[in-house]
């Protein structure tokens, strides 16, 4: 008994909560003047672009209401996009849209898009519905297509992979996979499904929803452990570059695996959430030196 | 130590100078060589006292006589004033004993007249140490010597009451062990309920009475045992209408009346809400007969500041300030009250984890809910809440941008709280009517969010969120309706100094939150199982 108790007294000083991971990780690793490099997409994609990061191409930036015009009629010939706010969070204003038809566009799950629908949609980001600011810009990017393997654990929306790195290295890593409940969302507090990765072979060794273990996809039934993450060395290798170009010492990495091109990085966070935790059974403290105390 | 001083940073040692040791050394400056007392920042309980009489006078004479309660030691009387039908003539004269009366005198009484006696009274409660040593002296003066005489209802010369007084042994010892023994005695007469007068003897040889019959009983054995005594008729105060009264006791030692009430076990005491109306065997109202009398005492009461907070909390005294500003004295406690609500909120965010809408919110409702009541806060706070909620999934059909929805939803927080202020006064519910307090701005981001909460994350989520600010708001309420904290900052508003010393504590403190042992659970486990 004792001595249970003492091995919990030592987990729990390995676990974050969101009071500790904000104090000893993100205000002592992230200066505040770089957030607007994980905050604002669109700085973040031109850092990534620069360094020579992969990530999904650009169609069009709405700066402003002034310009949403002008990107829904550059919109008008383009099919498979993604319209984002820049300063958006949690998948929040993201919009899939999918095949042109006569009069708009094929949304997701079926859903039809007007025109309409659209500018009004540019017009809420820029307005900043859906950020935290007053204002914001809407970016207008390629859609991705997923890679077959992520297609097989389900198709109608975008699989994210996200590695949590700490001072240049890679510290916990998961696929977030969505269900029918998350909407196409990968999000784990929406119902997505987070599936642990194994940092040095890339093999799913866990996988959670709703904070029960599960084997496989409840609707798609695909295996979810145990399967080896298609071009894991690549992700690695890309996380270890964007920690180590960005100024920002605790990092939540985002990216998702294109078919043709490979790995993509979505976005990148500085306050990554702790849910990793309970997905991979691994304590922060475990994987980040000197936090044991 | 070194070691201790090398590892506090100049900043440290700076914040825990200004934040901890200048609040410390005001508090111990005013309280050492200023005339501060903590205890003064303890709230005072101020009844109100309404008496109500009723008769029909058949339009023929009448006259109606009661007792008014005295300024003393033990009780401050204030704001008295009488409402009687106009054909009443209202005097008040010094009685026995120096009972105030109050007599009324009408020569056309209607039927169903009405006389109304109101007061305000702050009372102290009052403890006697009796000497164990005091022996009962030899001789009395005359004035006091009147309480040892046998009267009516109070037969201290019957042989019965002399006999008893020798069977109980009080008829020697000192004036503690007597009384001792008669209040034993007394006390442990089987208690009725009130059932007119019982006279000393009947109380004796029943072996039981209600509070009359057995003070009457103590008196007459203290007077039988040299110990002059008198019969104290009063109220106890308690919130609510009645009509019983009370009576209990004073004994005359060594040159003080001390008050003992043998019914509710009080023994040289005086709870701080008796009320005293007069003394002696009297009866609490005369009045001319065949009129169909009726009385009720009906109380009220509420936390008032004591006085001496008021007038000795001198320096820095925000309330003077806010007097010379004409501004009440209910905002100054709300604008002090809030670093200590939102304090409150920090606490239930950051180290229990518990959810709620926005950051400050449930510390500007409690305020609020301080000057309409807690529970009528929190209906208020549901009812802005669903208009709200219903207007922005009308809005919602709209597709309005942002910030021109928000401002539909300010406007419809204000009809709302005008329409309930509206519908509680035309209702009769001043409380609800006070709804106005809200905070609005923040009420209609909040009800925002709320609504937003509700279509994205689903009710589960929303409802989670709305009972946590509700908890929140109950906590904040708790502590900002503590009249003795209001007092406390208001006497000593550099208490806010270590509010801010404790959020700069709980700002650094990384502890896992309470609920994070729930979320965390599974991996703070699993893993302790395989090591």
């Amino acid at each position: 008994m004792l001595r249970q108790d003492s091995a919990w007294a030592r987990r729990k000083g390995l676990l974050f909560g969101i009071n500790r991971r904000n104090v000893e990780l993100v205000y002592a690793c992230n200066p505040r003047r770089h957030y607007p490099l994980a905050d604002d997409k669109l700085r973040c994609k031109e850092l990534l672009v620069a360094q020579g990061i992969p990530v999904a191409p650009t169609i069009a930036v709405c700066r402003g209401l002034f310009e949403v015009e002008r990107v829904v009629a550059t919109l008008r010939d383009k099919q498979d996009f993604v319209v984002k706010p820049a300063g958006g969070s949690g998948g929040d204003g993201i919009a899939v849209v999918g095949s042109r038809t006569a009069t708009g566009w094929r949304g997701s799950a079926e859903r039809y898009i007007s025109e309409g629908e659209l500018r009004q949609h540019l017009a809420n980001i820029v307005f900043g519905a859906f950020s935290k600011q007053l204002e914001d810009k809407a970016l207008v990017e390629e859609r991705i297509r997923p890679h077959a393997w992520l297609n097989t654990l389900w198709s109608d929306g975008v699989c994210d992979i996200r590695i949590i790195s700490h001072e240049g290295k890679s510290a916990l890593a998961m696929l977030r996979v969505p269900t029918l409940r998350s909407e196409g969302r990968a999000n784990l507090h929406r119902g997505g499904i987070g599936v642990a990765i194994a940092l040095d072979s890339g093999i799913t060794t866990r996988a959670v929803l709703n904070g029960k273990a599960i084997r496989v996809h409840p609707e798609t039934g695909a295996n979810l452990v145990g399967c080896r993450v298609p071009h894991w060395k690549e992700c690695v290798a890309i996380a270890r570059r964007i920690a180590r170009g960005v100024p920002l010492g605790y990092l939540g990495i985002d990216m998702t695996i294109d078919e043709d091109r490979g790995p993509l990085v979505l976005e990148i966070n500085a306050r990554p959430g702790l849910e990793i935790q309970n997905v991979t059974h691994t304590l922060l403290g475990e994987v980040i030196p000197g936090a044991a105390s | 130590m070194p070691t201790i001083f090398s590892k506090l940073r100049l900043s440290s040692v700076f914040v825990l100078l200004f934040f901890v040791g200048l609040p410390a050394a005001l508090a111990v400056y005013k309280l050492y060589f200023l005339d501060y007392r903590l205890t003064d920042v303890l709230p005072r309980t101020e009844y109100h006292v309404s008496v109500k009489l009723t008769l029909d006078g058949h339009l023929g004479r009448a006259r109606v006589r009661t007792f008014l309660p005295h300024n003393d030691q033990h009780q401050e009387i204030f704001g008295e004033g009488q409402n009687a039908d106009q054909t009443f003539r209202f005097t008040t004269e010094l009685g026995q004993a120096d009972n105030r009366e109050a007599i009324w005198l009408g020569s056309a009484v209607p039927d169903q007249a009405e006389i109304v006696y109101e007061f305000s009274a702050l009372a102290n409660a009052v403890r006697y140490r009796i000497d164990p040593g005091l022996q009962v002296p030899q001789g009395y003066t005359r004035a006091i010597r009147a309480y040892l005489a046998p009267e009516e209802a109070i037969q201290v010369d019957d042989p019965d009451i002399l006999r008893a007084a020798r069977e109980i042994g009080a008829d020697s010892g000192s004036i503690y062990e007597r009384l001792r023994k008669i209040f034993d005695f007394t006390a442990s007469l089987t208690q009725r309920p009130f059932k007119g007068t019982t006279d000393a003897l009947t109380a004796l040889k029943l072996g039981e009475a209600s509070c009359n019959g057995k003070s009457r009983l103590f008196v007459a054995l203290a007077r039988a045992v040299g110990i002059p005594a008198r019969l104290v008729g009063g109220l106890i105060l308690t919130n609510g209408t009645k009509r019983t009264s009370h009576q209990w006791v004073e004994a005359y030692i060594g040159g003080h009346w001390v008050p003992f009430g043998p019914t509710n076990g009080h023994f040289a005491s005086l709870p701080e809400n008796y009320l005293v109306l007069y003394r002696g065997d009297e009866a609490l109202f005369r009045h001319t007969s065949d009129v169909n009398f009726n009385y009720a005492f009906t109380t009220t009461s509420r936390m008032v500041p004591s006085k001496r907070a008021r007038e000795v909390f001198k320096v820095f005294n925000v309330w003077d300030l806010f007097a010379r500003l004409n501004l009440p004295f209910s905002l100054l406690r709300t604008v002090l009250m809030l670093p200590i609500g939102a304090l409150v909120v920090v606490l239930f965010k950051n180290v229990i984890g518990v959810p709620t809408f926005g950051t400050f919110l449930p510390a500007l409702i409690a305020a609020a809910a301080g000057e309409t009541g807690l529970v009528w806060g929190l209906v208020s706070l549901v009812i802005v809440t669903m208009a709200v909620v219903v207007a922005r999934a009308l809005v919602q059909r709209l597709q309005l941008l942002h910030s021109p929805t928000l401002g539909i939803l300010l406007t419809v927080v204000v009809l709302t709280m005008l329409g309930t202020s509206l519908a509680a006064e035309h209702f009769d519910m001043k409380q609800l009517a006070r709804v106005s307090y809200f905070p609005i701005a923040v009420m209609a981001i909040a009800s925002e969010r709320f609504y937003l909460s509700l279509t994205e994350q689903g009710p589960a989520i929303a409802a989670q969120h709305f009972t946590g600010t509700l908890l929140v708001v109950l906590g904040c309420y708790l502590v900002m309706a503590s009249l003795a904290i209001q007092i406390l900052v208001s006497g000593f508003p550099e208490v806010l100094l270590l509010v801010i010393a404790a959020n700069i504590y709980v700002g650094r403190w990384v502890g896992v939150r309470l609920i994070e042992f729930w979320r965390f659970r599974g991996v703070l486990r699993a893993q302790e199982a395989a090591a």
